[in-house]
C-alpha cells in the first residue's frame, strides 16, 4: 500500500535540500526510510511532503585533520564493514553490524539512526564515547553539536525541522606508549539480531603500564530518555587499578544513575540489573587482559 | 490529487520507466506496475526479509524502500536471479539439491539474500548465518538452507 503522502521532492544538494525544507513546514527528510516508513504506515507520523536525502552525495567516509568524517548518508553495512572504523572506533562498527539485520544495514542510515533519536539508537552508545560531533545544515548556515547535546528526550533532538544531518565527525584518537585500550558495544535483546535493544552499553577503557585506569568512557541506550554517558560510573574508575572492589563500585554507581522505564520491551529492573550485568562483564574482560 | 514521480531503473537487466504515486514503496512497484509477483509482502515493516530484492547489489527490505528514492538505480528481484539463458542461479540450483524450500513464502527473499552472501565470498558458516538473520523461515529450521548457501558459495568457489 502506497504511503500517505502528497509530494517526495528530491534535491539534488545539500543547500537545495534545506531550502525545500524551509519552504514546505511540516516536510520531513527521509534518507534510508527503514524507521520512517514504519512510522508513516503505522500513523505515528504524518507528513504531507518528504524531502529525500538520498541524492545529496552525503554518504561516505574520509580521513581529514579533524578526524574520521562520516557522511550522513553512509548506510550501517559500509560503516561496520569500513577498516578505518573497526580499527580506531570498534564499538561503532561493532553497534552498526547490530542495527536491525543485514537488508535494514544496507540501507539504514548514520544520520537517521541518530535523528529519529530513539533511546535504543545502537550507533548513539559508540559516538558518546567518541566524543563524536555533529555538523548540521539549515538555510541560516552551518553548526557542529556535540553529539552529547544533540539529544533532547525520546524522539526529540535540537535539530530544527528545517535542519539536515551533514555529518559526523570522530576526533582522533591517540594512545600513549605503553597503553592498552579496550573498547566494545554490547546489547541485550531476546534475539541477537533483528532487535531493538533492551540495553545497550558502549564501554572504552585505556589501560596505563602500570596497569590503572588512564581513560575511561562509558554510554548506555534504552536505559534513560536519551542516550547518555555514565559519568557516575567514570568517575569511580577514573586513575584506579580494576580490582574486584573497584568494579563492583563502578557497577553499583551505573545502577544508581539509571532511570530506565517499563515498557512492552522489558521491565525498569530489568533494564538496570542487565546494564550492570553488561558494565561487569566488560570490566572482567579487561581486568583478565 | 498526489504529484506522480518518474522513476528509472535498471530492473532485472532491462531499462525499465515506470511514474508512480510519491508514496509508492519499491514492494508495489515491483509487485503491480512491473508484475514481478515472486517478490512476497510478509510483515511490512522489515522484519521477515520475504520482500529482500537487490538495490545497487545489496539486499534491501522493499516494503521499507520508497520507490522514487531509487531512480537510476539497479534492482535485482528472485527473477532476475537466473541466467538470461534461463540457467537457475548458483543458489537456486543449489536449494533444489539441498531440499532448502518447503512452503515456499519466505524463498524468493532467502534466495536474494542467498544470492548475495554468496555473491560476497563468504566462507565462514556463522558469518552466513548473520547475514541471513534478517530473512525469518517458519518452516525449514534454517540447516537446509543454510546448507544450500554452503553448497552455492563452494560451487561458485569452483567456477571462479
Amino acid at each position: 500500500m502506497d504511503l500517505p503522502i502528497r509530494r517526495l521532492l528530491r534535491p539534488r544538494d545539500p543547500q537545495e535540500a534545506v531550502e525545500l525544507l524551509a519552504r514546505h513546514p511540516g516536510a520531513l527528510p527521509v534518507a534510508g526510510g527503514t524507521d520512517l516508513v514504519v512510522q508513516l504506515r503505522r500513523g505515528k507520523l504524518a507528513a504531507d511532503t518528504l524531502v529525500d536525502l538520498g541524492g545529496l552525495g552525503l554518504a561516505g567516509i574520509a580521513e581529514g585533520a579533524e578526524g574520521l568524517e562520516i557522511g550522513a548518508a553512509t548506510t550501517m553495512d559500509t560503516i561496520a564493514a569500513d577498516a578505518r572504523v573497526r580499527a580506531g572506533w570498534p564499538a561503532l562498527a561493532q553497534a552498526a553490524s547490530q542495527v536491525g539485520a543485514w537488508p535494514i544495514q544496507c540501507r539504514a542510515t548514520l544520520g537517521g539512526n541518530l535523528a529519529n533519536a530513539s533511546p535504543a539508537a545502537d550507533t548513539a552508545p559508540p559516538l558518546l564515547i567518541a566524543d563524536a560531533r555533529l555538523r548540521l545544515l539549515s538555510c541560516r548556515g552551518s553548526r557542529t553539536v556535540p553529539a552529547a547535546e544533540f539529544f533532547a528526550g525520546p524522539g526529540r533532538t535540537v535539530r530544527a525541522p528545517d535542519e539536515i544531518i551533514l555529518s559526523v565527525l570522530l576526533p582522533p584518537r591517540r594512545l600513549g606508549p605503553h597503553a592498552t585500550a579496550h573498547e566494545r558495544f554490547a546489547k541485550v535483546g531476546p534475539r541477537r539480531e533483528q532487535i531493538i535493544s533492551v540495553v545497550s552499553l558502549a564501554a572504552r577503557i585505556v589501560v596505563q603500564s602500570d596497569g590503572s585506569v588512564g581513560e575511561v568512557a562509558l554510554a548506555v541506550g534504552s536505559v534513560a530518555p536519551t542516550p547518555r554517558r555514565a559519568r557516575r560510573a567514570e568517575e569511580v574508575l577514573e586513575g584506579c587499578r580494576l580490582t574486584g572492589a573497584v568494579r563492583r563500585e563502578a557497577v553499583a554507581a551505573l545502577e544508581e544513575e539509571l532511570a530506565p522505564i517499563d515498557d512492552v520491551r522489558a521491565p525498569a529492573w530489568y533494564r538496570r540489573v542487565a546494564a550492570a550485568v553488561l558494565l561487569d562483564r566488560f570490566l572482567a574482560e579487561v581486568a583478565g587482559g | 490529487m498526489a504529484e506522480g514521480v518518474r522513476v528509472r531503473l535498471r530492473l532485472n537487466g532491462e531499462d525499465r520507466e515506470f511514474w508512480v504515486p510519491p508514496g509508492r514503496r519499491l514492494l508495489d512497484l515491483v509487485r503491480e506496475d512491473a508484475g514481478l509477483t515472486g517478490t512476497k509482502e510478509g510483515c511490512g515493516a522489515g522484519e521477515c526479509g520475504a520482500c529482500t530484492v537487490l538495490l545497487n547489489g545489496r539486499p534491501v527490505t522493499s516494503c521499507l524502500v520508497l520507490a522514487a528514492s531509487c531512480d537510476g538505480a539497479e534492482v535485482v528481484t528472485v527473477e532476475g536471479l537466473a541466467a538470461a539463458t534461463g540457467e537457475p542461479h548458483p543458489v537456486q540450483r543449489a536449494f533444489v539439491e539441498a531440499g532448502g524450500v518447503q512452503c515456499g513464502f519466505c524463498t524468493p527473499g532467502v534466495a536474494v539474500s542467498g544470492a548475495a552472501i554468496v555473491a560476497r565470498g563468504v566462507r565462514d558458516a556463522a558469518e552466513r548465518a548473520r547475514l541471513l538473520s534478517g530473512n525469518l523461515c517458519r518452516c525449514t529450521g534454517y540447516l537446509a538452507v543454510l546448507e544450500a548457501l554452503e553448497r552455492a558459495g563452494e560451487a561458485s568457489d569452483g567456477e571462479a
